[in-house]
């Protein structure tokens, strides 16, 4: 099943978007969009996720794979993910180092 | 004891991440005909998903093998038999909780899938017969959400 990743700058904020269902298939074109946007420098990485309808582990690994290659100092922030999406990634723990927002 | 059709339907495909997808829509079929709610069906789903995952990835390490899919439905709900011919693997014993004081580049992401399927279901049993794991895993139409958000 499909994903599609989009990637934008928006000022100092790096903007993911994705759309579409995040499994061990689709991970990896998320993960080529992290390496992408990890070489932008900027002080924000927004990860647009309300459009994904599904997301395994295999996405939960692409977002651990963010927080390791960007910076210290800059925040990664998934927006919109649907309640399902967010339980994953509080259940991984995740939820303590990346911003969890609405919108 | 959950009520299910006497038989089932059955799905064989090769462990290939290829065919995750035809895995997920046979599930969502048999949650649908079970009238399984959304949040049931996503974490049927996400349970056969991280499973069929692990043995493709994890079991056959790419030497290629078969994934046998087994479903029946009910009134009650679903329940679902993987099984595959790797070498012997209890998801019980991988399972691997989130360990909180870890940094999450230092943590196993896989054992936190399995992890993930176990929390997802209502009923979870392993065996293994004959050269073939064997998972079973029931989802309840009126189940609990046993992957409550953590506070």
């Amino acid at each position: 099943m499909p994903l599609s990743v989009s990637l934008s700058i928006e000022g100092d904020t790096t903007v993911i978007e994705l759309t579409g269902e995040l499994d061990a298939k689709t991970a990896p074109d998320f993960h080529r969009t992290i390496e992408k946007a990890a070489g932008h420098g900027t002080q924000t990485v927004e990860i647009r996720m309300a459009g994904v309808g599904y997301m395994a582990s295999a996405g939960l690994r692409s977002l651990v794979f963010a927080q390791q290659k960007v910076a210290n100092d800059v925040t990664i922030k998934v927006v919109g993910a649907i309640e399902p999406v967010s339980r994953t990634i509080r259940t991984a723990g995740l939820d303590r180092s990346i911003v969890l927002a609405d919108e | 004891m959950v009520e299910l059709a006497r038989k089932s339907c059955v799905l064989e495909v090769p462990a290939t991440v290829g065919a995750l997808g035809e895995i997920a829509s046979f599930v969502l079929r048999l949650a649908g005909a079970a009238g399984l709610d959304k949040g049931a069906a996503y974490r049927l789903r996400l349970a056969v998903d991280e499973l069929a995952t692990n043995v493709v990835m994890h079991g056959y390490r790419g030497g290629g093998g078969r994934i046998t899919v087994r479903g029946r439905s009910g009134p009650d709900g679903v329940q679902i038999v993987i099984e595959d011919t790797a070498p012997p693997f209890d998801p019980v014993e991988g399972r691997l909780p989130p360990a909180p004081g870890v940094p999450p580049e230092d943590r196993r992401i896989g054992g936190l899938g399995i992890h993930l399927a176990l929390t997802s279901v209502d009923e979870f049993g392993y065996a293994h017969r004959d050269g073939r794991n064997i998972s079973t895993l029931t989802v309840k139409a009126e189940g609990t959400d046993r992957c409550p958000p953590r506070p």
